[in-house]
């Protein structure tokens, strides 16, 4: 596997690879817990939470 | 040779990328096949925002930077096409897709850094494009099917591309461009079936172009011979597709030898156990094949050795497959064909119980369809999937009923999509003025709300706004019988219309328009076989 993210027929001048995202654990929760979502279940996205309201 | 960059745009960032884009990934294979310099770099797939999207644009230097897709993709074609102008400003664009053919003009408009829209299909104007390009020249109007800008300003559209015939000539995708092994058979769950479930290296294939039916909600993409070019109200060249009485098709289809050789080349090089077909409706080609294209291309999956053979933990060998039916059009004996052969699920777009709703649609079905069609696809050992859609325009408290009442009796589980007027269908054009006021008049943003047709953008339901068809769509899913009643006491106060007159708010012009068609559906459906038939549903002319 490789981890160019551009795949073609000619070797381009810059490799272009990805940077692998490592998964944390915050993110996994976030995505399992989604799929789950309805009845009792309710959870923060941390990363949608605007922490100064005043700007809203 | 031209040095072309494609970029596949994300699509459903809700959901994992699922599907390789098949379009795309067959222009990369004509492209090369003509000789040209190709890179595929797969937004959707990679997901790995702007900062290596910029990347890629810097790698080399691009003649060509193409990109395109469904309608669903705009916020990320606008982004790319930006940040292509900004980061390699000598790339010619081109951009194409059910999204640019569906409103050419308003497109070049909203993206000024597009040099050329390819309006409809790709095969033959995308490489005429990228040789012109690579010659030195830019008088795009030259070649048909493209939108291009005048040179002291405004849009050129040139003539209309006709539909390409000869599909088998068209080479496999180009799969091998795309993150197989890192993203797309990670994702090759479907989970519509126990098969579909397991499959662990699915890829898609489609087979056909077209459908022959009329639903007043679905667009074709400009690739089904849905699209015609007329004057608009400005006097300009534009796109036109279904209105009422103005329906054109032109059904193709691949030989079941290209679609067995295909198959058998990914299974190949890829090692596939799932296939699934993208074709919008795989019934409408076998009826209008005289029931051959069906049978055919089961026969092809024996003789290749992929009907699936069961291993005891579950998994298979061979390939399972799956694929969209028809509620009228599919068979017993097909389907029971289809099963043996290794089909496991089956899209059925029922949309509706109400046979006064089914008949406005032009689906061709009825509720007594719909029913037989979900009986003989679970006899043959498929699994249906039952799709739903609630906010038609004469969506009413009686329609609601009757399709809580399948649900329950026939053990649906269903969130129902909302009727939503994508551009290119019937009902975009219809409401088209209605949809443009729901936005402050401002269409691209109504083009920014689109995704999925499970949240709620533009209604075009008579009887229910965006809130309450959401309301009863929610106490749909509990079952609420009397939630429901409560409110159509409310609803019928509210809109002066008293008990046991219909809850309806349609006028009976309109349902009469809808209905004038439903007819004509109906009696082709009934001896629809060849393409005469087909013809006249559509008012089409013949092509096999
Ligand atoms: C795969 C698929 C998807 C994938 C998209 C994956 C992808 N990246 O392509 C997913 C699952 C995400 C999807 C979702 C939806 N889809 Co969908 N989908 C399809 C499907 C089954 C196949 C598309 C395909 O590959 N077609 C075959 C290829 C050859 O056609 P093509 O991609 O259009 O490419 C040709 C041209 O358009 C052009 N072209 C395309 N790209 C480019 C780029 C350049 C540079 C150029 C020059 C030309 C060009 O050249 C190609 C060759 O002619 C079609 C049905 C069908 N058979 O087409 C429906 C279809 C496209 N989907 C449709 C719909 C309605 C939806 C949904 C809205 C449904 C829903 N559940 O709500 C959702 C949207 C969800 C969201 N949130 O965005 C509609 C139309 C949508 C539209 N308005 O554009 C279709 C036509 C089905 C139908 N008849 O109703 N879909
Ligand atoms: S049957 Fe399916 S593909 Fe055909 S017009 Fe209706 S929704 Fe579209």
């Amino acid at each position: 596997m490789s981890n160019d993210v551009l795949r073609g027929n000619f070797k381009t001048r810059d490799k272009v690879e990805i940077k692998q995202a490592e998964e944390t654990l915050e993110d996994r929760f976030e995505m399992e817990a989604k799929k789950r979502l309805g009845g009792s279940i309710a959870f923060v996205s941390k990363k949608k939470v605007m922490w100064d309201t005043d700007k809203k | 040779m031209a040095k072309i960059l494609l970029i596949n745009p994300t699509v459903r960032e809700e959901d994992v990328p699922r599907h390789v884009p098949y379009g795309i990934a067959l222009l990369a294979a004509i492209a090369m096949e003509k000789g040209h310099l190709v890179q595929v770099y797969d937004e959707n797939a990679w997901r790995q925002g702007d900062e290596t999207t910029k990347a890629v644009c810097v790698a080399d230097d691009w003649d060509i930077i193409g990109y395109g897709g469904i309608t669903t993709t705009y916020a990320s074609v606008k982004r790319i096409a930006r940040i292509a102008r900004e980061y390699a400003p000598q790339a010619v664009q081109v951009m194409g897709g059910g999204l640019l053919t569906s409103l050419p003009r308003e497109m070049m408009s909203w993206i000024p850094q597009v040099d050329v829209g390819c309006v409809g299909e790709g095969f033959i104007t995308f490489p005429e494009i990228c040789d012109m390009i690579d010659r030195g020249g830019r008088e795009f109007w030259d070649i048909k099917g493209t939108v291009s800008r005048k040179p002291g300003g405004g849009l050129i559209m040139s003539q209309m591309r006709p539909l390409m015939h000869d599909l088998d000539s068209l080479p496999f995708p180009a799969w091998e461009l795309f993150p197989l092994e890192e993203v797309y058979f990670k994702n090759s769950q479907a989970l519509f079936s126990e098969e579909g479930m397991l499959a662990s290296r699915r890829l898609d294939i489609n087979a056909s172009y077209g459908c022959s039916l009329i639903c007043r909600f679905c667009y074709h993409l400009g690739i089904a011979g849905d699209m015609r070019y007329e004057k608009d109200a400005n006097g300009d060249l534009n796109v036109a597709f279904d209105q009422p009485g103005t329906y054109t098709r032109d059904i193709r289809y691949h030989s079941p030898d290209y679609v067995g050789a295909l198959v058998k080349h990914a299974y190949d090089k890829f090692n596939i156990n799932f296939v699934g077909f993208l074709d919008e409706n795989l019934m409408t080609m076998d009826k209008f094949s005289g029931r051959t294209w069906m049978n055919d291309i089961c026969n092809k999956w024996h003789d290749l050795g992929f009907a699936p053979k069961a291993k005891d933990d579950g998994t298979w060998t061979g390939i399972h497959w799956s694929g969209t039916s028809h509620a009228t059009l599919c068979t017993k004996g097909v389907l029971k064909t289809m099963r043996e052969a290794g089909c496991s699920h089956l899209v059925y777009g029922y949309e509706s119980f109400a046979p006064h709703v089914l008949k406005t649609i032009g689906k061709g079905a009825t509720r007594e369809s719909n029913l037989r069609s979900f009986f003989w696809t679970l006899e043959a050992g498929i699994r249906p999937v039952p799709n739903q859609i609630i906010g038609f325009p004469n969506e009413d408290f009686d329609s609601i009923r009757m399709n809580m009442n399948a649900w329950d009796d026939l053990g649906i589980q269903v969130r129902p999509h909302f009727a939503t007027p994508y551009p290119g269908s019937e009902w975009f054009t219809t409401y088209r003025e209605r949809i443009s006021g729901q936005y402050d008049g401002n269409m691209e943003r109504f083009i920014f709300d689109l995704g999925d047709a499970s949240s709620i953008s533009a209604v075009i339901s008579h009887n229910f706004n965006a809130v309450e068809l959401l309301g009863l769509r929610e106490a749909m899913l509990q079952l609420n019988y009397r939630r429901i009643d409560e409110y159509e006491q409310i609803w019928r106060k509210n809109h002066q219309i008293p008990d046991g007159a219909p809850s309806t708010l349609l006028s009976e012009n309109m349902t009469g328009a809808f209905l004038r068609d439903a007819d004509k559906v109906k009696s082709a459906i009934k001896d629809s076989e060849r393409q005469d038939a087909v013809a006249e549903v559509t008012g089409a002319g013949g092509t096999h």
